[in-house]
């Protein structure tokens, strides 16, 4: 430590005091010096040094510079001399607290002065920090929309900050602030809310935070409260503050999805419900992905969405076979449509018999599509229940026809009846008329086992095997158990100009689809009328062979016309569906021309209705020739 | 004994009930169809008609609208092969519409038809 020269001093001063002062002076941390009361300089501790040097502070005996003296004129001008002054200085980046405090040396004359300069730039750099960040925490709150607010428990005096007032539409100069009159403003339903929240605070309970409604110029608000409860000394808890944020958007943004979240329930839910397996497959990736399947998705594979979600849906290709699923992967390849009859491999490794129908979902019309609905409907039972239509339809014919083989049978046993019996009178007496008796006899009974051969062979449920057959007599011999059940005044004409033709046909499916044909003509009729029944051959050429979706070439063409009431375009364009009928009930089940357009199609024929109303109806089958014998 | 036009296309049918109104002292005459059967009408007397319905040309509904629309009361016989409840084949009621006085169902014995026969020709 130096001791800095005291020159020039009073001599009131006693040598004790002096070195007493010095030394006081000197064990001061903080820069300080002695001025007498002209403002001379009397002493300084070593602190003090570098001030004065940066002060140009000639030294002792001489007048103080810069910072000490602006102390010492401002001690002098307040005439202050009795009482300590301070201030604040910077001098360069340090910031001091100058303080002046008046010694007296003697009762006459004026009094010492001791300025001493403390170094408070930390502080001062503190104090900024805080109003800076107090600066920040205004702006944050501002840009947030966050209001703040406090509210001491004992006198129920309530702070609030600018926002607030905005947030509850409020004007701070108009709007007083009492619990009653902000009771006033929640909304009647949730003012119990709030007052409980209150409470809450009020004893202490820190509640993370609390939601209720205010009528804000006749609209309702959301406000959220978070507050958090201030303790005294003693740990009671004496105010509550905290932030007060408009949370109305969010709320209607949480309700929207809410909703939404609702309605993709409702939506799952129905999709579950829906007796029609539905997969939804997207096409972002190079494979097709399943993004989603119903509950009878997964009843029908056995896959659970889990295990089939992310994965191709080649997983439902079977192992072997399977061909059909090219058409599928072509139709999502080329953001297109489809249904498909095929194989699908359930996760036990068996197979499903289903009808996959593929929709693309587009964003626009002719957009392509990435996502895919497809529908799986099981057809096991469809199947089945086709094949019981088809049965039954043909119990039907064959009941139809029971009348014409009613009449066929008992036509030839009346011969073998009656002239069995009168044979027996006359066995003796005419043998040459009873041989006569036994020829006839005996061709009727010849007569009546073809008939039951034919029957038998219609009703006979045979599988659809395909061969070579005569197909004039197969015609033939349709008509021939046919015409006796038609109506009286129903003429049945059969030109038959390639009765040598084989056809590759089933025999049984030759009755079925002439009856059928014929029955139609004869039902369009009214009972009077003709139907001409036509077999020739026919050489198709491309143009023809496409409109019929045949190849070109030689085909067998079955012909039946009749002149009765015809059909407008909408029956003609519906008489194929199953059941679909414009006869009175119980005249007809509607299966007839389904019946046959699945039988000639079954044989990869054609068959195509010509029909005008009051015209008649011609239906035109083309067969596929097996050998034609040359005439 | 009466004389008896018989109309039938079957030859069979046709021999066998001829033979069976022979064995009663009947005579007949056959005719193949209806049509057939008015011309043969046209030019004798006979006393009953015996006739089947389903024939070719002229069917043996047309033959009584014919015969009854003319005026003519001869008694008439049908003998029909058709069930009598399948729908789309000729029936009893059709036929007696049409003013046949019986009908007789195929196949029938030969006294079946005789007294049928009887009953008309007393009447």
């Amino acid at each position: 430590m130096t001791v800095a020269p005291v020159s020039s001093m009073r001599s009131q001063i006693s040598e004790f005091d002096r070195l007493s002062a010095h030394a006081h002076l000197e064990a001061m941390p903080t820069p300080a010096v002695v001025l007498d009361g002209a403002g001379m300089l009397v002493a300084h501790n070593s602190s003090a040094q570098e001030l004065l040097q940066s002060e140009v502070t000639a030294g002792v005996g001489h007048p103080v510079g810069g910072l000490f003296r602006v102390m010492a004129e401002r001690a002098n001008r307040t005439d202050g001399v009795e009482k300590p002054a301070s201030f604040e200085q910077a001098i360069g980046q340090v910031w001091y607290h100058v303080s002046a405090y008046p010694v007296w040396t003697s009762l006459e004359g004026p009094p010492l002065q001791i300025i001493i300069a403390e170094d408070i730039t930390r502080r001062k750099r503190a104090e900024f920090e805080i109003r800076e960040s107090e600066a920040r925490l205004e702006e944050a709150t501002r840009i947030a929309q966050l209001g703040t607010y406090k509210v001491y428990w004992d006198t129920e005096k309530v702070q609030w900050s600018p926002h607030m007032y905005v947030i509850h539409g409020l004007s701070p100069d108009s709007f007083k602030h009492t619990p009653e009159k902000y009771r006033e403003i929640i909304h009647p339903e949730d003012r119990e809310l709030f007052e409980r929240y209150g409470q809450m605070q009020s004893q202490g309970k820190a509640l993370h935070g609390a939601e209720y409604r205010i009528v804000r110029k006749g609209t309702t608000r959301w406000l959220r409260l978070d507050g958090r409860v201030l303790f005294d000394v003693k740990g009671e808890p004496y105010a509550s503050f905290g932030t007060c944020q408009d949370v109305t958007e969010s709320k209607q943004r949480e309700q929207e999805l809410k909703n939404l979240l609702r309605r993709n329930a409702i939506l799952y839910e129905a999709l579950d419900a829906s007796p029609i397996g539905v997969a939804v497959v997207t096409t972002d990736s190079i494979r097709p992905e399943v993004f989603y399947i119903n509950a009878e998705f997964e009843r029908l594979t056995g896959y659970k969405t889990s295990s089939l979600a992310k994965r191709s849906i080649n997983a439902l290709r079977p192992k072997d076979g399977g061909g059909e699923w090219d058409g599928v992967m072509l139709a999502l390849q080329m953001s297109d449509g489809g249904s498909f009859e095929l194989s699908c491999a359930r996760s036990d490794g068996t197979n499903l018999l289903a009808q996959l129908q593929v929709a693309p979902v587009r964003d626009l019309p002719g957009r392509e599509a990435t996502v895919f609905v497809l529908n799986l409907r099981d057809i096991t039972i469809d199947r089945q229940r086709a094949e019981a239509l088809l049965q039954s339809q043909k119990m039907e014919a064959l009941g139809q026809l029971s009348g014409g083989v009613a009449h066929e049978i008992n036509n030839l046993l009346q011969p073998v009846l009656a002239l069995s019996d009168l044979g027996q009178d006359i066995a003796d007496t005419d043998p040459v008329k009873v041989r006569k008796y036994f020829e006839v006899i005996s061709s009727s009974g010849r007569k009546a086992r073809d008939v039951v051969r034919q029957v038998l062979t219609f009703a006979r449920r045979d599988v659809a095997q395909l061969a070579a057959y005569p197909i004039g007599t197969l015609v033939s011999d349709a008509l021939h158990l046919l015409h006796s059940g038609l109506p009286p005044g129903i003429k049945l004409e059969y030109e038959a100009n390639a009765s040598d033709a084989q056809a590759m046909v089933n025999p049984t499916q030759v009755s079925q689809v002439v009856l059928n044909l014929v029955k139609n003509a004869a039902d369009a009729m009214n009972g009077e009328g003709m139907v001409m029944v036509q077999l020739g051959l026919v050489d198709l050429e491309q143009g023809a062979a496409d409109a019929l979706t045949l190849a070109p070439g030689r085909w067998i063409k079955l012909q039946v016309a009749d002149s009765g009431c015809g059909m407008d375009a909408y029956t003609l364009s519906r008489v194929f569906e199953p059941f679909f009928t414009t006869k009175e009930a119980g005249k007809g089940t509607g299966l007839g021309l389904s019946v046959v357009y699945s039988i000639v199609t079954g044989w990869g024929g054609a068959l195509k209705l010509e029909s005008e109303v009051d015209q008649g109806t011609t239906a035109v089958i083309y067969l596929p020739a097996a050998l034609v014998v040359a005439p | 004994m009466a004389h008896i036009l018989l109309v039938e296309d079957s030859p069979e049918v046709s021999l066998s009930v001829s033979e069976i109104l022979a064995s009663a002292g009947h005579t007949t005459v056959e005719a193949a169809s209806g049509k057939e059967a008015i011309k043969k009408l046209r030019g004798a007397q006979f006393d009953a008609i015996v006739s089947d319905i389903w024939m070719p040309e002229m069917d043996g509904i047309e033959l009584l609208k014919e015969i009854r629309g003319s005026g003519n009361n001869i008694p008439v016989v049908v003998i029909s092969g058709g069930a009598p409840n399948a729908p789309l084949t000729y029936t009893a009621p059709l036929a007696a519409t049409f003013g046949a006085n019986v009908v007789v169902y195929k196949p029938f014995e030969k006294a079946e038809l005789l007294k049928a026969l009887e009953t008309v020709l007393a009447d």
